[in-house]
């Protein structure tokens, strides 16, 4: 079955780091941004975030999702040298079309917020089990039934494509044709994602069973499986980015 | 008996989340198998809405944005907002009645879609400067930036532009699979606690 998740296991610090560190890391990674709105600030949340990727060993497994967004990035880039409102310097001419400085540093400005914002996500992702992500949660007051749904969907996804194949085979074999024009694209579309959905809304009914027979809906606390793994700076650190976006606060009101 | 509230969750509608979340992937692995020009990403929350009303319709779009973000693309956790409002929209729609024909269903369509475009268009602003990546969507978006010099007229009709004819078909397309339901599991998911006396 294949496994879906971005997550890649290697050994390293920043894996060791728990789940709880690298969402404040997130959040701290887009407040700052927004508390001293500079280019500055910027480029260098941006190159703190890839730095980390790099000490994960993760950063060529997110060039990929890197180069995605880079690629949208670099029509906001276009567009907003071109159209930005507040263009007035001309920096270069394409034809009759110029092309203007604050365009281009407004689009930097997107540019390196959005993919400061996407290298923090992308520490989570890569360097976290979901199910470690989870359990942390869970451990810090998230709802075990919401946590319980969170897991599930990693094993019914994988089910529900297995589904998928066998329907799909079935509806070819009966004729149905699944390439062509449009039109019988789109009247493909039903028939192949109706009997999909049916047979696992079906399964829910099953599922809701065998969870209410083991006590799902039962009040009081849970126990967990695993020992809780404890990053040994784990809390230093979280502490020490809270002192970085207060004190980024108090210098915005001081300078 | 008195009728369940549309904001009570209860296991049956639990249990449905990850399933809608799963109806979400497999329509926009659909929508890529058939090389439709559509995402047709949200069936599922839309969907579940339907099935259990709008707080298990916005958890699933909230849960189902985090799942994305967590396995194929983090910039879907920017985007989270969005599905939630999805989810809720339709869900309070669908209490309120609105899912009796396909006539209605359409205005549903619409009514999501506007919602849609109505919470993404501060969140392309925040993010991309007010494209939405889309190739057409930011074709229209110079045009009428360049036009009017609004951002925010611009950013909407870009949204509007890529949003609202997903959005709509995404709606008629959770109708089309309710209508094929068997009334004992819509019923699993309205009535699951209550014991019915003659």
């Amino acid at each position: 079955m294949k496994s879906m998740s971005l997550y890649v296991e290697r050994e390293s610090t920043v894996h060791h780091i728990d789940p709880i560190t690298k969402l404040v890391y997130i959040a701290a990674a887009i407040a700052l941004p927004i508390i001293l709105p500079s280019l500055h600030t910027a480029w260098i949340c941006m190159l703190i975030s890839f730095v980390i990727l790099g000490m994960g060993r993760v950063l060529t497994r997110s060039l990929p999702i890197i180069g995605f967004v880079g690629f949208i990035l670099l029509t906001v880039v276009i567009i907003q040298g071109f159209f930005h409102v507040g263009n007035e310097t001309v920096l270069f001419r394409l034809g009759s079309w110029p092309f203007y400085e604050e365009g281009l540093l407004f689009a930097m400005g997107i540019t390196f917020r959005a993919l400061n914002i996407v290298g923090a996500f992308l520490i989570l992702v890569l360097t976290t089990k979901p199910s470690d992500l989870v359990e942390s949660l869970v451990r810090k007051g998230l709802s075990p039934r919401i946590g319980y749904v969170l897991s599930s969907v990693f094993q019914i996804i994988p089910q529900m494509m297995a589904t998928v194949d066998t329907i799909t085979d079935a509806q070819r074999s009966r004729g149905m044709e699944t390439e062509g024009k449009l039109m019988t694209r789109i009247k493909a579309f039903l028939p192949l994602i109706g009997p999909v959905v049916l047979s696992s809304l079906i399964d829910t009914k099953e599922r809701t069973l065998a969870l209410q027979v083991r006590g799902f809906n039962v009040k009081g606390s849970k126990t967990f499986l695993n020992e809780e793994k404890m990053y040994r700076y784990g809390s230093a650190m979280r502490w020490s980015m809270l002192a970085i976006v207060i004190g980024a606060v108090i210098w915005r009101v001081i300078a | 008996m008195s009728k369940r509230s549309m904001w009570s969750i209860s296991t049956a509608a639990l249990v449905l989340i990850p399933v809608a979340v799963g109806i979400n992937y497999i329509g926009k692995l659909f929508a890529g198998v058939l090389k439709l020009p559509l995402w047709l990403d949200a069936i599922g929350t839309v969907l579940s809405s339907m099935l259990a009303g709008p707080v298990i319709g916005g958890l699933s779009g909230l849960i189902n944005n985090i799942i994305y973000g967590l396995t194929m693309d983090p910039i879907s956790f920017v985007y989270a907002l969005t599905s939630v409002f999805i989810g809720l929209a339709a869900g309070i729609m669908a209490h309120k009645g609105w899912i009796s024909s396909w006539g209605k269903a359409a205005v549903v369509g619409l009514v999501v879609g506007l919602t849609a475009v109505v919470i993404s268009t501060p969140l392309n602003i925040w993010f991309w400067g007010g494209q939405t990546g889309n190739l057409w969507g930011d074709i229209v978006f110079g045009y009428v930036l360049n036009a009017t010099k609004s951002v925010w007229l611009a950013s909407f009709v870009d949204e509007l532009v890529v949003d609202l004819p997903d959005k709509l078909l995404t709606v008629l397309a959770a109708y089309g699979i309710y209508r094929m339901l068997p009334k004992s599991l819509i019923h699993m998911y309205k009535n699951n606690d209550n014991i019915e006396s003659l």
